[in-house]
């Protein structure tokens, strides 16, 4: 096949489509649906076609599960459409000895590839020559450092061999001739990315949750629906009318509006969370990052700024900081010692690095550079410290050089500095102090004797031993002429520079903000454990006083083996030592230490310590950039790619994409994604609600045989129209409390509708909006000439079409089109009931704890709209004309709208009442059975 | 998701299931310790009888407020509904269908009106009076006994050969049968504005010819006096005035559609949305 990467199968695209179809709630419609034109076959076959009621209410189902179904198929198809396609790749071929430019995808195994700096290399390659050739390997290994690239074969593996270059790592600099020999899926990154396709896709915790609901929901609606057809059958009904009962039944339990309000409310948040460089590619990932309660997180990029930095200097005999802060607004060190002036000299000169022309607005930082990374960083540094380095560049020329190489580990050049020349080198510190005489020490030449020595290896240690990689140390010498074996020895003693990929700023305190919330931060990477360690101490995923078993072994003196691991707070394990682990040992080594830290690790380790987080019963994110963190990705709850440099691949497995691949946006989220699961509590609570005063109705309809309170069109109004705004303006409640100081939630414990939620909602709020609906309608039907006494019972003769002369309790004859319109405005009375009664719930569902006033009763302007949108929806319904015949809607008396108010304070009252028992009594019977 | 997703046997199931019903260990029966059970449905009881006292006192409150006499609105009552003797419904409405020569086909029509005018015979009317001015007989006392007020008499014999006095069979087995309308009751409904309402019997459809009918009392009307009603308590014994309609020159073996309609000011016959406002139809076929 051609040298690309397949994408992963999808699902067809009308399965997924029929999927939306089918769920549980749309089967119950769809079931509901199939009644009602069954009944309204039956019934135009038997002549009857005064009512095609039946019908409406058919399409108007079906017309609800395809729409929803539409609004749900678009938001997965927009979610999986954010990945743009990998670009065509051009590689240069040597074929049968002439040089071609061809599309990548048609290289085939055996190919001889030329690659230079700049260039994508176009599949796995063996390198056959290479000139100074560096590949960057991060994307596939985690490592920020360029990795060199030479014929010979240095490790068995071939992720660690330097032959070996890999399709997608970009080549940096050099060039570099290899033998093609993996192309496509069988390439290095072709196989993580199976790994990672082969990772099946986990159920998000609010899947989980809204499933488990929908399953009790069906259930109940079921239960209610058989119950109630057997009690009609029993009652005599015939079986055609049971089923309309059974019908009109499951219709008035289902909330229908559910699944679009939560996809709304988990909508809004998404595109709340993009304003703020979150971009989600799963709506249902919004709310899991609420509930995880382990990151996994990738060193490189995420908590780190991905650029080498100066970090230290040591000069004088000293330690000193440079500002590693991304904007450099850090403090800076004493600049007012002769030897620093001597080592900027060194670090300006001695140093191929240069920027990029046309950019001198571009802070320093920010500025494109020709060269690796530890030159990049000391240029940068150069020129931010002590200004226009290219101005002092020129002022000493430079006459000859010896480049660096991997075998001579130095660098040399010599630059004319008026008469004299100058000499100035730099390399790995031990190479560079083998050829020191002496030592500069505040401007002095101090002959370097076995004190300075060590000094020099204490500094050297203590650099090291911070992850950062100990670079530029330098020599300088005032030489009279060139030469002719370079560098000689005989040099000056100058410093030592240590450069580290620095943690970004904001980095430590989204740690600490993640600790309160409850949530382990457990680091993940590639790099090598002493850095990782060093970058987990900075940024606080090991706290200040965590000691390793390593740490702990150092201060008692005593062989690393002797100690027990479990003593130890923090852990730094390595890829190595977890492949001589058990599974189980690794689950008991995440349990015993809080602090851990994973260094060195494959794809498949990756996989494995989420897996291992997760069967301690955790929700894991996993953030990651590289193409190595793809597997990861996709098996975590939740995966967060990075969008600035983070791979397709690893974007394509995420569900979520951090598009300034700051690790402080996961927070950001993570409060969203708390603060959307209260608020789809409440919106749900408040859903819940009216289908119990949708429900009664027909209950009493059926055991009282009074005329139909409420029709099931006027339901599919309630759930679908007004208060479906309502209930996703709770979505912009604003937390009661501070979320982020709680632990996370225990998903098996706190579900999204626990009982008393269900309770509480159903037999308490709905009840009393039952109630308040029966009283206006009683009000409406007595008002109007028929007293309760007389409706109990009346619906036979109600019903009849053929009795044109119903005698009401003044002794007025009523025909039967007469009555359907009296049943219609019983109908509308009932649904203004509820609107009115809804509108006290939605006020009481803004809180779950605290006094309506002490969250402040119209701060969410969103819900104010929402509810003055509501009353006019129900005013148009009411007094447009034409409704009484559409959608059966009368134009009812305005106090008709007075009556259910009294029922509507009621709500209020008692959930104030409720609410004050809640915070007065934490823990008490009343908070356990009344707060949800 | 792990936790949350591993498969559970049946046998776990049904254990989770019964540990659900009884949990030996914390003493639970369904979620729920047995004191807790007692706790939780005493507070639903109290909750529900709050709400049922409120329900009531709310029902209560109602009735005081309304007026036994009339009901308050009468929103959906602007026009009377117009209903027919003998009424047997087919498919689709009214249809009085039979053979003359067959007295099976028509017996039930006889009997149907024979049963409806028991109530006008002056045995049933004696409770109320004679009148014999023709114009509204308002009331704004109550003169009758009891704090009722006065209705009009309306006996069958007003309905002269459709009484079923003259002619028990109603004309049915000559081909010219009685029919008979009445106007639904309606509280203080003022008809026609002063002149009597008058039923008008026509064919329906392109038939322009004149229907051969004869009406009684004379010229089919409802005669004022028995306007405006006063509602079943203040009028007992108040019967519904009629009309008889006698059908005399039917083509037989046809199917006709004949509509009878109310007609005077403040009478709606045209709503489309009701058929029987106003206005009664139905299908006629007499064989022989």
């Amino acid at each position: 096949g051609p040298n690309e990467l397949r994408p992963p199968r999808g699902t067809p695209e009308c399965l997924k489509f029929a999927r939306q179809l089918a769920g549980g709630l749309q089967c119950l419609m769809w079931v509901a649906a199939a009644i009602c034109l069954i009944a309204f076959g039956i019934q135009s076959g038997q002549g009857d076609l005064t009512s095609a009621d039946d019908l409406y209410l058919a399409i108007a189902l079906i017309a609800v599960v395809v729409v929803t179904g539409c609004f749900g198929y678009y938001q997965e198809f927009k979610s999986t459409n954010i990945i743009a396609s990998f670009k065509n790749l051009q590689a240069t071929v040597i074929r049968e000895g002439h040089k071609e430019q061809i599309d990548a995808d048609r290289i085939v195994v055996g190919d001889v590839v030329e690659i230079k700096g700049g260039d994508r290399v176009p599949a796995d390659i063996r390198i056959l020559s290479a000139q100074g050739c560096k590949v960057d390997n991060s994307s596939l290994t985690g490592e920020s450092e360029p990795q060199s690239r030479s014929p010979e074969c240095t490790h068995e593996s071939p992720l660690e061999s330097r032959n070996v270059a890999f399709f997608s790592t970009m080549c940096l600099e050099g060039t570099a001739t290899g033998l093609v020999i993996n192309t496509g899926d069988r390439t290095i990154i072709g196989r993580i990315a199976s790994l990672a396709s082969g990772v099946g896709n986990e159920k998000t915790p609010i899947a989980v949750e809204i499933e488990h609901f929908v399953d009790i929901i069906a259930g109940l609606a079921l239960l209610f629906g058989g119950t109630f057809f057997t009690v009609a059958m029993l009652i005599g009904y015939p079986f055609l009318r049971a089923m309309v009962f059974f019908m009109a039944i499951v219709v008035a339990y289902v909330p229908e509006g559910l699944l679009a309000t939560v996809t709304v409310c988990l909508s809004l948040t998404a595109k709340r969370l993009a304003s703020k460089n979150c971009v989600v590619k799963n709506l249902e990932a919004v709310e899991t990052l609420g509930s995880t309660s382990t990151i996994c997180s990738d060193k490189t990029g995420t908590l780190t700024q991905n650029r080498m930095t100066v970090a230290h200097l040591w000069f004088d005999n000293q330690i000193h900081a440079a500002d590693t802060t991304e904007d450099q607004s850090g403090q800076s060190f004493d600049q007012s010692s002769e030897t620093w002036r001597a080592l900027s000299r060194i670090i300006t000169l001695c140093n191929r690095a240069v920027f990029k022309p046309g950019q001198e607005n571009v802070p320093v930082a920010k500025r494109d550079v020709i060269g690796d990374a530890s030159e990049t960083a000391l240029l940068k540094f150069a020129e931010v410290t002590v200004g226009n380095v290219a101005e002092r560049r020129s002022g000493c020329p430079k006459l000859c050089e010896v480049p660096f190489t991997s075998a001579n580990k130095f660098q040399v050049s010599v630059h004319a500095a008026g008469e004299r020349l100058l000499l100035v080198l730099k390399g790995a510190p031990e190479r560079v102090l083998e050829r020191c005489r002496s030592v500069l020490l505040k401007g002095q030449e101090l002959p370097l004797d076995q004190q300075w020595r060590e000094a020099f290896e204490g500094a050297y240690a203590e650099l090291g031993g911070r992850g950062e990689r100990v670079l530029g140390e330098r020599g300088v010498l005032w030489v009279q002429r060139i030469p002719e074996q370079l560098p000689g020895d005989g040099l000056c003693f100058v410093g030592l520079v240590s450069m580290i990929d620095p943690p970004r700023a904001s980095v430590p305190a989204a740690v600490r903000k993640c600790r309160t919330a409850g949530i382990r931060v457990i680091m993940v990477t590639g790099d090598h454990p002493i850095t990782a360690k060093a970058i987990a101490a900075s940024v606080g995923i090991i706290s200040e006083g965590s000691e390793t078993p390593e740490d702990i072994a150092a201060r008692l003196r005593l062989p690393l083996e002797q100690v027990d691991p479990r003593q130890a707070r923090a852990r730094v394990l390595t890829g190595a030592q977890l492949q001589d682990m058990e599974a189980t040992a690794l689950v008991g080594a995440l349990r015993s230490h809080p602090e851990i830290v994973f260094a060195r690790t494959s794809p498949q380790q990756k996989l494995l310590i989420v897996e291992s987080c997760q069967r301690l019963g955790a929700i894991v994110a996993v953030t990651g950039d590289g193409v190595n963190d793809s597997p990861a990705l996709k098996k975590a709850d939740i995966g967060v790619a990075m969008g600035i440099a983070g791979s397709d691949v690893s974007k394509q497995a995420a569900d979520m994409i951090l598009l300034d691949d700051n690790f402080a946006s996961i927070v950001t989220g993570v409060e969203q994604g708390r603060l959307i699961f209260d608020n789809l509590k409440k919106s749900i609570a408040y859903t819940l609600t009216k289908n119990i005063p949708e429900l009664t109705p027909y209950l009493v309809y059926i055991t009282a045989s009074v005329p139909l309170p409420l029709g099931c069109i006027t339901i599919l109004f309630i759930e679908l129209c007004t208060d479906i705004f309502p209930s996703v303006s709770l979505a912009y409640e604003r937390a009661e409390s501070d979320i982020m100081h709680l632990k996370p939630r225990n998903p098996r414990r706190d579900r999204l509708v626990n009982e008393p939620l269900a309770a509480y909602s159903y037999f308490q709020i709905g009840a009393i909006q039952s109630f308040a609906g029966f009283v206006d309608y009683f009000v409406a039907l007595a008002q109007e000439g028929w007293w309760p006494p007389l409706v109990l019972g009346l619906r036979p003769r109600w019903e009849d079409i053929h009795e044109q002369e119903l005698q009401d309790s003044y002794g007025q004859q009523w025909t039967f089109a007469q009555r359907l319109r009296q049943q219609y405005t019983c109908y509308t009375v009932f649904f203004i009931s509820i609107e009115m009664c809804q509108i006290a719930d939605v006020l009481i569902r803004k809180t779950r704890r605290l006094s309506l006033l002490q969250q402040g009763l119209l701060r969410n302007h969103i819900l104010v709209i929402a509810i003055v949108f509501q009353v006019s929806i129900g005013c148009f319904l009411c007094y447009c004309p034409g409704m009484p015949y559409i959608f059966n809607f009368m134009p009812i008396r305005f106090q008709w709208w007075l009556v259910p108010m009294p029922f509507g304070l009621l709500i209020l009252f008692y959930d104030e009442v409720r609410k004050l028992g809640v915070r007065r009594h934490p823990g008490s019977w009343w908070d356990r059975e009344l707060y949800y | 998701m792990a936790t949350l997703t591993e498969k559970k046997t049946c046998s776990e199931r049904m254990e989770n299931f019964r540990l659900f019903v009884w949990n030996p260990e914390t003493k639970q029966f369904m979620g729920r310790t047995f004191i807790n059970w007692v706790w939780i449905s005493l507070y639903y009881v109290a909750f529900y009888v709050v709400m049922t006292g409120l329900f009531s006192l709310s029902l209560y409150s109602l009735m005081r407020t309304l007026n036994p006499y009339e009901p308050d609105y009468q929103d959906q009552l602007k026009s009377p509904g117009v209903t027919l003797r003998p009424d047997v419904y087919g498919e689709r409405g009214l249809q009085i269908y039979y053979n003359m020569s067959d007295n099976k086909t028509w017996h039930g029509f006889v009997t149907t009106l024979h049963t409806f005018l028991s109530e006008y015979t002056p045995a049933a009317q004696h409770h109320n009076i004679n009148c014999t001015r023709d114009e509204y007989f308002i009331q704004d006392t109550f003169n009758g006994p009891n704090k009722t007020k006065l209705s009009c008499k309306f006996t069958s014999d007003m309905l002269h050969n459709c009484s079923g006095l003259t002619d028990p069979t109603f004309g049915f087995p000559e081909g010219k049968p009685c029919l008979i309308l009445k106007m639904n009751r309606i509280i203080k409904f003022y008809p026609g504005n002063g002149t009597a309402p008058k039923v008008d019997c026509t064919y329906v459809g392109d038939d322009s010819r004149p229907l051969d009918v004869d009406y009684y009392p004379r010229n089919g009307t409802f005669n004022l006096h028995y306007f405006p009603y006063y509602g079943i308590k203040a009028q007992p014994t108040y019967t519904n005035p009629l009309v008889a309609v006698k059908l005399l020159n039917i083509t037989r073996n046809e199917e006709f559609k004949i509509l009878c309609r109310v007609i005077g000011t403040g009478i709606i016959s045209d709503n489309i949305h009701d058929p029987y406002e106003g206005k009664v139809e139905f299908k006629l076929k007499i064989d022989d």
